[in-house]
């Protein structure tokens, strides 16, 4: 899946936890510097900014009329 | 490793999940004594005793303890020292409202005054700790506005309660019919309604497997339902009765509107089968509608709330049919998620928690939400054949109550054998 903000696309929206959070934590794994990800979520993953924070990754969330939060994550 | 390091202990929120079975046994145990004379009136002694034991005994306790569990995880908001706001919270709510409810009982004024300063504290510290862990969050989701003005709702809610206790116990000449129902709008709704719904725009869509609800209705519900709740308060005030049933009409409405949003999102499910949560839930949401409709017959027609049987039929659909089947419903996905969360931290990533359904059997809680639904049919008629059904009723709601702690008690054993059987692995390790 691809997305205007970047090909790289975690699409969680249908997904039990923990799988939306392992699967970010994949995807970051193999990006390079420089690149960024987007996750998609009907809520806001709070536990996970916290985590990106410890790990030096920046992120922006926007939430979109349908309820789904774009959350797009530097690598 | 799970990103749930800042969760609280477990047994932050286990002591008022464990707690708050008991208390609707207590309810149903009172029932089964007192019988016909309990469906009387909402006035009556035992009648205001029941109601409190399932309204803050069991509705109250867990949201609370909830609350404390996931306020970090769907706002990002870390409550400073959250076992010891849980153990004072605790220890409060629970002897609080057993004095409530013996002081209602037994008609005596002291126990009540004795129950508004023990349940006023525990709520004070409770919403200044809750307080201060929101003051720095932004509100950048519903949900987060959501809880902060639901915690607005339980400090309107919290001061009625106790003013009203204090009036009952002091002989002050209050208007106690028109405080008593706002006492309910702003504990149904303002507090109740905002915070379920505040925490259903994070767990429908993520336990249930639904599409996200609209971003607009997010943001509008939580405000109005609360602008409503005051509206309502400034019309008992200033004694304005058409303002005051344009205030029940529109929660009436705002609340229909989130019922029936949340009915067309769950058919949307992902999910094939319907799981135990989705089937409690929507026990809940056709009893939830049921009774706004009566809150909106009543906002036009007001002679209705004259009909017998009506208030009561209101109280048993609103706060039995729909709160406490949302509860139960969401209690069995969060207790058996947090245990499999701690007992996944505890394995460090070396040893695998067993799967949810080890912890709580799918067949355990499908008899339970069999027995539940029994329960709420033997309420509802017993209003109108009290002579022959309100004991079945009592007995009904003690078992199904006594049926669900066992449940979670169970889950609990079973979380304290795995993370042995964990430790041990783990210490087998090379």
């Amino acid at each position: 899946m691809t997305h205007p903000k970047t090909p790289h696309v975690v699409d969680a929206r249908y997904m039990e936890p923990p799988e939306p959070f392992v699967k970010t934590m994949e995807m970051l794994d193999t990006l390079k510097p420089g690149e960024k990800m987007l996750l998609l979520l009907y809520r806001e993953p709070h536990p996970l900014y916290k985590v990106l924070a410890q790990n030096g990754h920046a992120h922006e969330t926007e939430l979109l009329p349908d309820g789904t939060f774009e959350i797009l994550i530097s690598a | 490793m799970i990103a749930f390091e800042n969760a609280p202990p477990f047994a932050a929120p286990l002591r008022f999940f464990l707690t708050a079975p008991l208390f609707a046994v207590l309810a149903g145990l009172l029932v089964l004594f007192e019988g016909p004379d309990l469906f009387a009136s909402r006035w009556m002694p035992a009648t205001l005793a029941a109601t409190h034991l399932i309204t803050i005994g069991f509705m109250l306790q867990v949201m609370l303890g909830a609350l404390i569990q996931i306020m970090p995880v769907v706002a990002g908001a870390n409550l400073g020292h959250p076992l010891r706001v849980a153990r004072i919270l605790h220890a409060g709510l629970t002897l609080g409202c057993l004095l409530l409810s013996a002081g209602f009982y037994f008609s005596r004024p002291s126990l009540l005054i004795g129950a508004a300063w023990i349940l006023g504290g525990a709520l004070a510290v409770f919403l200044v700790a809750g307080a201060r862990a929101l003051i720095g969050v932004a509100s950048t989701s519903p949900t987060i506005r959501g809880i902060k003005l639901a915690l607005f709702g339980l400090f309107g809610l919290a001061l009625l309660g106790v003013g009203m206790a204090f009036g009952i116990a002091g002989g002050w000449p209050l208007p106690f019919a028109g405080l008593t129902d706002l006492h309910a709008a702003w504990g149904l709704g303002a507090w109740g309604g905002i915070l379920l719904a505040a925490v259903a725009y994070v767990v429908v869509p993520m336990f249930q497997l639904t599409p996200g609800y609209p971003a607009w209705s997010g943001w509008w519900f939580p405000p109005s339902v609360l602008g409503l709740a005051l509206l309502w308060s400034l019309a008992v005030g200033i004694d304005a009765v058409i303002l005051g049933r344009l205030a029940q009409a529109g929660l009436a409405l705002a609340g229909m509107a989130f019922g029936i949003q949340t009915f067309r999102l769950q058919r949307q499910r992902r999910r094939a089968r319907a799981d135990v949560t989705y089937r409690y839930w929507q026990i809940g949401l056709g009893a939830t509608l049921l009774a706004l409709l009566q809150l909106l017959i009543v906002a036009i027609w007001p002679g209705a709330a004259e009909l017998p049987g009506w208030s009561l039929a209101f109280g048993v659909l609103l706060v039995a049919g729909g709160y406490v089947s949302f509860i139960v419903g969401m209690l069995y996905k969060i207790i058996p998620f947090l245990a499999w969360m701690h007992l996944q931290n505890q394995g460090m990533a070396k040893v695998a928690a067993p799967n949810m359904n080890k912890l709580l059997p799918d067949l355990d809680m499908q008899r339970q939400l069999k027995a539940w639904g029994l329960t709420l049919l033997l309420l509802l008629a017993a209003i109108g054949w009290p002579d022959w059904l309100a004991r079945p009723a009592g007995l009904a709601l003690a078992a199904s109550s006594g049926w669900l702690w066992l449940n979670l008690y169970g889950a609990t054993r079973r979380y304290r054998h795995f993370g042995r059987d964990i430790d041990e692995k783990l210490a087998a390790l090379p």
